[in-house]
């Protein structure tokens, strides 16, 4: 038993560098997520709720596997050994430690979660950009309301991987350090909108109109995918979002006008509109 | 001088039957243990049949771009297939059968309250599930949209074929199975157990079994009525789901409604089980039995309001009642976790296959309950709803949960079942190739969801960056099915060459009633049944020195110590 | 029986407590009730008190059971306990024609008229397998 306890003690420590080395890399410190520091006004206080969860859950997964260890170790029968130990049926000072415990620890994890997501969903009153997103089978169309232009997508192709296909696929522009509102919502079926290293989505519905509302702070090509299953070409619904400045931003608008995408697109030929109930003007 | 010879064991006689009256015999029974063999087999099968399904996504995600499915339609529906067997056609009816085969007899009664209505629960499981994975032979293939239906994807301008109507109709007969399961779980509970058997003094799985059949009457009920209205509008002309009507809200909460309660169904009585097996190979009593029954009371009813979780990233429900509720059954959920480690505290523990099996459980699912509160937040889910984050966490608690204790389950109660013991050794071997396989196939789908790799896609790209991560995920599924090998092997070479035990605790330290009759079972369970003065009677029997405080004093009565 | 009524009381509080608050909440929050959460979860508030209701009127009527004294011996219950069928065709009949009904009713109104009567047939042959003939007690 000593002998064994003599070995532990070198492989605990070095365990317990180990750690503490690792979680100098950025990738651990941030929690394996995507690199989102600073991108949208949310990014880092997800980033702040994730790592602090992380590591109190990883504390209780530690108790837990610890004792369940120890237990294994120090509680097996040893060979030759005859009986049985006390038949031990209850402890309710230990139960109520260990109902208490868990229950503070889910408050206040309930504490911040509603502060933080409160403050991701909260509505922006005046927004500086004002985008609308339509999800359909399967790409996206992109209305940039203030501008009055438009523009839209198809599936990316994917048909060997020597093409670059990211370079093919729909675009959204957005002017960096400009408050967002973009309404999402489908012609046809449920999809979602997902920024990757925003660490947002939210759900498109057909005849309803969602909202998301932030703050992109810096610029970037970020990846977008569709997140909820759409039918068939589901994983080819893919788009980027790129963040640039301003100047760069009117520029693109420009480009769209000068394309003739000017006007919105509308949702006028929506499928199944003439079921009951619909009514393209109420939409929303 | 008369000598006395040995008669034999009246039970070891049997006349040989031609294959057509063991056939019969099977068709017609209303035994409530052939009823569970019945459900546990075909379950078992259902397993079997999805986890290929299972081998072929995981062949297609290993590398960006593969073609490995022919079509991404084909592909939506081996993961629909995939989920909807393995949750209703595998987990649901492995319950039902643990439940038939054990529960009777742990609370000390000849059968179920309703024999004839236990068989026909299982031939509408059966059937059921047949008519739903039928939609496989037909032209346009099984349903597509996901095990979870949203509508409007799942109606017939999206998805026409009749693989979807097979899918709703099937469905909707094999619940009704499981509904009437339950209803006889809970009166043959309340009204058929042996003098002494309390309620305080049953099982913990058969608490378990209570409480999962009060959830099933209450979560299959929404269920069955969400398909046939899905059902009426896919074929009678209905509008029930129309998006125009904010139809796919109601489709979402009404299926979530159910389909929350249903993954406690699913994970509650395999608790049970496990709540079985610590004790016996610890050699003490389940710790803090009344608390896991409140725990489980308190799961039971959390979870009936928790159901727009899955539903964080509509904007369209109210996310801190919900998120509060989830978070607070992590509360029950670790007094359980702490309970069983209770039970091996300062107990005398031995490794034999069915608690190595426990143990395996209850490592992995540990570490699914942390991710599931991670996943309670929605400022955490708005990022990792439908990703391979959340797949990772359900493998890791349903898997965890399900296929670890069913496998405890199996090698514990196989001399109650069959006279035999499975070999160890094998066990082991089967314990630790499962192991190993599921945590490096699952594990790694943690990162891959972080990183931003969605569900339910047929393919990615090489720019993704998910290669890697796909490979390793794909080798573990290897490893995973790899390990039913050793089991089927020892299952053949039992039958075979196994010996009989001949004896009523072959492990020893039994608690619950089972372990106080024959091995295998009579067929109506008990030819004597001994007093009940605990949760442990059959123990408090076989080793009165150590036995509950109650027993304990009417055996000093009768002088047996 | 007590226990059970108390289990079905206790989460039929629960179930009222979070349904009125869904209901005032969803209300504060979005401007209208939502209907659904709010109904189903009243609809478990009935089931439960319906249930215990039930079991409270069966207490009432009776002693208390050998099964739920805590010094009972298993003498108490000698005897015959109940009928418990020893074997039927019923179940697979039902089961069976059942499926061939509900297959009808996503392939084809046909097939349903056609299983439709072995399903009735099935259903009355069950009711009264044990008061027939033979069987008759």
């Amino acid at each position: 038993m000593a002998k064994l306890r003599r070995k532990l003690a070198p492989v605990s420590l070095f365990s317990t560098v180990a750690l503490i080395l690792a979680g100098c890399t950025p990738e651990v410190q941030r929690g394996f997520l995507p690199d989102s520091a600073g991108v949208t006004n949310h990014t880092d206080r997800i980033i702040g709720l994730w790592t602090t969860s992380w590591i109190v859950l990883l504390l209780v997964g530690v108790v837990a596997w610890g004792l369940m260890a120890w237990a294994l170790i120090v509680y097996r029968r040893r060979k030759g050994e005859t009986g049985l130990p006390p038949q031990l049926r209850y402890n309710m000072p230990i139960e109520s430690l260990f109902t208490a415990i868990p229950l503070i620890l889910v408050l206040g994890f309930f504490a911040f979660t509603a502060r933080d997501t409160a403050a991701i969903e909260a509505k922006i009153e005046n927004p500086d950009v004002h985008i609308e997103v339509i999800g359909k089978q399967w790409s996206w169309d992109f209305n940039y309301v203030d501008a009055n232009v438009w523009d839209s997508g198809i599936q990316a192709q994917f048909t060997g991987s020597e093409q670059n296909i990211m370079e093919t696929l729909p675009t959204l522009y957005l002017p960096v350090g400009k408050s967002v509102q973009i309404d999402l919502t489908s012609r046809d079926v449920i999809h979602s909108f997902w920024v990757v290293e925003f660490l947002y989505k939210k759900d498109m519905f057909p005849a309803k109109t969602n909202y998301m509302y932030f703050t992109p702070l810096k610029e970037g090509t970020y990846v977008g995918k569709c997140a909820e299953l759409c039918g068939e070409y589901h994983s080819m619904m893919l788009f980027n979002v790129k963040v640039v400045s301003q100047a760069e931003y009117e520029s693109h608008l420009g480009r769209l006008a000068a394309k003739g995408n000017v006007g919105q697109l509308s949702t006028e030929y929506d499928r199944n509109q003439n079921l009951p109930g619909g009514d393209p003007e109420k939409r929303g | 001088m008369a000598t006395i010879t040995q008669t034999t064991n009246p039970t070891s006689f049997t006349p040989k039957r031609s294959k057509g009256q063991i056939l019969v015999d099977w068709l017609t029974t209303t035994d409530h243990k052939k009823i569970g063999y019945l459900y546990l087999i075909t379950s078992f099968i259902y397993f079997l049949i999805a986890g290929v399904m299972a081998l072929v996504i995981r062949a297609q995600l290993t590398l960006p771009g593969l073609d490995i499915v022919a079509t991404k339609e084909q592909y939506n529906q081996l993961f629909t297939m995939h989920g909807t067997i393995m949750l209703l056609m595998f987990a649901t009816p492995l319950f039902a059968g643990f439940a038939n085969v054990l529960m009777p007899v742990q609370i000390g009664a000849p059968d179920v309250a309703f024999p004839r209505l236990n068989a026909i629960a299982y031939w509408f499981f059966n059937f059921g599930s047949f008519i739903a994975v039928s939609g496989f032979f037909t032209p346009q293939g099984a349903a597509s949209f996901g095990w979870f239906a949203y509508a409007p994807l799942s109606n017939t301008t999206f998805s026409p074929g009749i693989g979807g109507d097979l899918w709703v109709f099937g469905l909707a007969l094999s619940g009704f199975g499981t509904i009437l399961g339950g209803v006889n779980f809970i009166t043959t509970i309340i009204t058929m157990r042996a003098p002494g058997m309390t309620m305080w003094r049953m099982p913990i799985f058969t608490w378990n079994t209570l409480v999962t059949s009060i959830l099933v009457i209450m979560c299959f009920p929404p269920l069955a009525a969400a398909l046939f209205a899905l059902g009426a509008d896919r074929r009678f002309g209905a509008h029930i789901f129309d998006p125009e009507n904010g139809g796919a809200m109601l489709w979402q909460h009404l299926f979530w409604f159910f389909g929350h309660p249903e993954v406690y169904i699913l994970a509650l009585p395999f608790f049970g089980i496990v709540s079985e097996i610590f004790p016996v190979f610890s050699r003490k009593p389940i710790f803090g039995y009344k608390t896991l029954v409140y725990a489980t009371i308190a799961i039971a009813a959390l979870s009936m309001t928790v159901w727009a979780h899955h539903m964080y990233v509509t904007g369209q429900v109210l996310l801190p009642f919900f998120a509060f509720t989830t978070m607070l059954i992590a509360v029950p959920t670790g007094v359980k976790i702490f309970n069983w480690i209770g039970t091996m505290w300062r107990g005398s523990i031995t490794f034999e296959t069915p608690m190595v099996f426990a143990l395996g459980f209850l490592v992995s699912f540990v570490f699914g309950g942390l991710t599931g509160v991670i996943l309670a937040s929605p400022a955490l889910d708005f990022h990792l709803s439908d990703t391979y984050f959340v797949v990772a966490h359900f493998h890791y608690v349903v898997f965890g949960t399900v296929v670890f204790a069913m496998f405890a389950g199996f090698y514990f109660w196989w001399p109650k079942f069959t006279g035999k013991m499975l070999n160890e050794r094998l066990g082991h071997i089967h314990f630790w190739i499962l192991f190993i396989g599921f945590h490096t196939t699952f594990l790694v789908q943690h990162w891959l969801g972080v990183m931003g790799m969605p569900r339910r896609y047929a393919t990615y790209l090489p720019e993704d960056g998910f290669t890697e991560l796909n490979v390793i995920s794909t080798l573990g599924a290897v490893l995973l099915a790899a390990s039913m090998i050793p089991f089927f092997w020892n299952v053949w070479i039992t039958y075979r060459h196994g010996v009989k035990v001949e004896l009523k605790d072959p492990w020893g330290y039994g608690r619950s009633l089972e372990w106080a009759t024959e091995s295998p079972f009579p067929r109506h369970n008990f030819h004597s049944i001994p007093r009940i003065r605990s949760e442990s009677p059959a123990f408090d029997l076989n080793h009165p020195e150590y036995a509950a405080p109650e027993a304990k004093a009417a055996y000093r009565e009768e002088g047996r110590i | 029986m007590k226990t059970n009524i108390v289990i079905l009381l206790v989460m039929a509080a629960y179930f009222t407590v979070a349904d009125i608050a869904y209901a005032i909440w969803t209300y504060i929050d979005t401007g209208a009730v939502e209907p659904i959460g709010t109904a189903a979860m009243a609809l478990l508030v009935i089931l439960a008190i319906f249930i215990a209701f039930y079991l409270y009127s069966g207490m009432r009527r009776t002693a208390t059971l050998p099964e739920d004294r805590d010094d009972a011996n298993i003498e108490d219950d000698a005897g015959e306990i109940g009928f418990f069928s020893p074997w039927s065709w019923w179940p697979f009949m039902i089961g069976a024609s059942s499926a061939v009904a509900f297959a009808g009713l996503a392939v084809g109104w046909w097939l349903f008229i056609v299983a439709a009567p072995f399903a009735l047939v099935g259903v009355i042959g069950f009711v009264f397998e044990y008061d027939r003939m033979a069987h008759a007690h």
